[in-house]
């Protein structure tokens, strides 16, 4: 199981290769390659994630947590695919799933729950909606990111072949948007489990530190949300926030992945 | 045999004073082509002619007559002398025809390498001549072939990506910041030329609203009406810069009419969104320092002709690549063409050659058999045919299918030599549908 974990991180790690590749180099075709190798990565995974599934149960295990969350923000981006022309959106997507997924293969003991009282079913429900959320919001800081590097290479004003293959600052602004329209009500709605949870078991100080982290992320996307759909915000700034928001937010996922919390 | 011809004059090889000498004035396309039809030889015709070029195309079995008729027939369209086509007028013959007429669909040989239109025109040129019943079969036959060439090169090469006008850089620009432009607003100022071929650019490629602002409201109107536009007073400048999205600057004013002051000033009321600055105008109108601040672009007259000029170099290294594919294209057509002219009497002579041994076989054997009543001798023959056929199906087939191909001359080769067909497609025609008594007729004149 641990050699067929690898090579799904690898298929991962290859299309992300190609997927830049697609993005710096002269050859179009290479993006359509790259798509071929993400439908096989996914195609891999979830075979994986099944069997893992039937092995370890279906609400246990951080391995399957952290394979989901990888596995559904490519496929998320496939979804898109269909609608936007953001091939060159490809390897910034796939990266994060990548690092998911090598989290995913790396973790001690991948077949136990996150927390150790995971039979509470708050908490299960709690993890389920932050990965989802935590998802989304990657997906966001993703298309930010291109955002910003596609603002910076139409300031620069040089022809650039990377320039003609990135999608339009517009449509990767309204993606952005989506993003974190998609992932802000299942984040609030973990946040109120967790605080929930925490109050049960009573004092703890991993927890509380998660817990800070947590909130800041989460006023950064109330924030960032609230002055885009009611003020009209985009832009620059936007960008940042939406990639900040998910640096504080990943700290959370390290804590307990890795055992801090 | 048919052989390509082509005759021409164009901005490569004549300046502009000589080729509008020789321009076929739209609607004569069609006589010309059939005074190169009725040239000694001539088959069959096509003319195209655009501001760049004139060429007359002949399908024709003499090439050289064709050579010496086809620039009297180009002087006698624009009534001048033939003496004036010397130095500027080419001709190509065969091969190098068949290759220039795909160089030139593929726009390879366009002033601006890689422009779309010339496929277009050609096409037109093209249809008109064979509506007229000027060009023929093997005319159809090398353009369509042609036209294949002309889409593989666009696919399969660069020599079409990007835009080489200042004008359709900036519109390039615009949708990498605006993507769907059918949302955007547009505001031009000023009235100079290349501003309004921007405008034109834009508004050609959907933009929602044109507004036209000018120091003078009458200019603005008069040139609203010319672009589609709304005019507008320039004193309402502020405003609109809140309103639009692009905004193309091209006037005489000799300083800077937006500043980053005033443009900081409205970024809050436009709620970041991007505003996209194309300033034409030399002095520029702009003030480079907007270009810092954020979800703000300025592109000057400068920076736009780089990108067009780099763009332009890329279309030319994208070229080279593109000559090679026609090259290696023009040669397997003309193959093809050389393959197929040869499998024709080879088929020909195959069928000849089996009627000749049916003839001679069902005299020999009418002489054992005796007298055979008439439907005893249909079926006789019946059988033979069938066999015949059903032994030479296959061959016809290799045969057919090796036109085109790397193998195909070797085909042809071999089915020659297997069934001895050299010395029968020298003879003279033997009757195709033989009987046994010209059989037995003949077998009688063979004895001694």
């Amino acid at each position: 199981m641990e050699i067929a974990f690898g090579i799904g991180v690898g298929l991962f790690a290859l299309t992300t290769f190609v997927y830049l590749a697609a993005l710096w180099g002269e050859q179009e075709s290479r993006g359509g390659l790259a798509h071929w190798m993400l439908g096989g990565s996914l195609a891999w995974w979830g075979v994986l994630l099944i069997v893992w599934a039937a092995r370890y149960g279906a609400s246990g295990g951080n391995r399957l947590l952290l394979g989901i969350s990888a596995w559904s923000l490519c496929a998320f981006y496939m979804l898109l695919l269909r609608r936007y022309p953001i091939t060159a959106l490809g390897s910034f997507v796939v990266a994060p799933a990548t690092v998911l997924g090598t989290f995913a293969l790396l973790i001690p003991n991948p077949g136990a729950a996150l927390v150790a009282s995971s039979a509470s079913w708050l908490l299960g429900v709690h993890i389920t909606l932050a990965f989802i959320g935590i998802t989304a919001f990657t997906f966001a800081t993703a298309v930010s990111l291109l955002y910003l590097l596609q603002m910076r290479l139409l300031k620069d004003k040089k022809r650039s072949a990377m320039r003609k293959r990135l999608p339009p600052l517009d449509v990767l602004d309204r993606l952005s948007l989506r993003g974190i329209v998609v992932g802000f009500p299942f984040y609030t709605v973990a946040l109120l489990l967790g605080s929930a949870f925490a109050l049960k078991i009573g004092p703890n100080a991993g927890l509380k530190s998660a817990y800070i982290f947590a909130g800041v992320s989460w006023a950064i996307y109330g924030g960032v949300l609230q002055a885009r759909l009611m003020a009209g915000w985009r832009g620059r700034r936007a960008a940042v926030l939406t990639a900040a928001g998910l640096v504080l937010a990943m700290v959370v996922v390290a804590q307990y992945t890795l055992g801090f919390a | 045999m048919k052989h390509l011809i082509v005759m021409g004059l164009s901005h490569r090889t004549a300046p502009v004073q000589i080729r509008e000498r020789f321009a076929i004035p739209p609607g004569r396309e069609s006589s010309v082509a059939e005074a190169i039809k009725s040239l000694p030889g001539g088959g069959e015709a096509f003319v195209l002619s655009t501001c760049n070029r004139v060429e007359l195309y002949a399908a024709v079995a003499d090439p050289a007559a064709a050579q010496e008729g086809l620039p009297q027939v180009l002087a006698e369209v624009g009534g001048q002398d033939a003496g004036l086509l010397k130095g500027h007028a080419y001709i190509h013959v065969g091969a190098d025809a068949v290759r220039h007429l795909f160089r030139v669909t593929a726009s390879l040989d366009s002033m601006v390498v890689g422009e779309p239109q010339i496929q277009g025109q050609i096409k037109s040129a093209f249809d008109m001549c064979r509506q007229q019943g000027a060009a023929g079969a093997f005319l159809q036959r090398t353009m369509d072939q042609s036209l294949r060439v002309a889409k593989r090169v666009r696919t399969e090469t660069g020599i079409a990506r990007n835009a080489v006008s200042v004008s359709s850089v900036a519109v390039d620009l615009a949708r990498q910041i605006f993507g769907d432009l059918r949302k955007s607003t547009a505001l031009m100022i000023g009235a100079g030329e290349m501003g309004e071929l921007a405008s034109k650019a834009l508004v050609d490629a959907g933009i929602h609203t044109l507004l036209v602002a000018n120091r003078s409201i009458d200019k603005a109107v008069r040139l609203a009406e010319t672009l589609g536009g709304h005019p507008r007073g320039l004193d309402e400048l502020d405003e609109l810069l809140v309103r639009t999205d692009i905004v193309i600057t091209s006037t005489g004013a000799r300083e800077h009419l937006v500043n980053p002051k005033q443009v900081k000033k409205i970024l809050k009321a436009r709620k970041y969104r991007p505003l996209f600055f194309i300033d034409i105008a030399v002095p520029r109108n702009v003030d480079p320092a907007i270009n810092q601040l954020d979800s703000v672009f300025v592109y000057d007259v400068d920076d736009l002709s780089a990108i067009a000029q780099e763009n332009l170099a890329s279309r030319q290294r994208e070229a080279e690549l593109a000559e090679q594919m026609v090259s290696a294209e023009a040669a397997r057509y003309l193959e093809g063409l050389n393959t197929q002219s040869a499998v024709g009497p080879v088929i020909k002579a195959l069928r000849r050659r089996a009627m000749d041994i049916k003839i001679e076989e069902l005299g020999r054997a009418s002489k054992k058999l005796g007298d055979l009543d008439p439907g005893q001798q249909k079926s006789v023959e019946r059988l033979v045919d069938g066999v015949i056929n059903k032994l030479l199906h296959g061959v016809q087939i290799s045969l057919k299918r090796s036109q085109g191909q790397e193998e195909g001359a070797l085909t042809v080769a071999l089915v020659q030599e297997m069934f001895k067909l050299e010395a029968l497609t020298e003879e003279g025609d033997i009757p195709i549908n033989g009987s046994a008594a010209e059989g037995a007729a003949n077998e009688d004149r063979r004895r001694p």
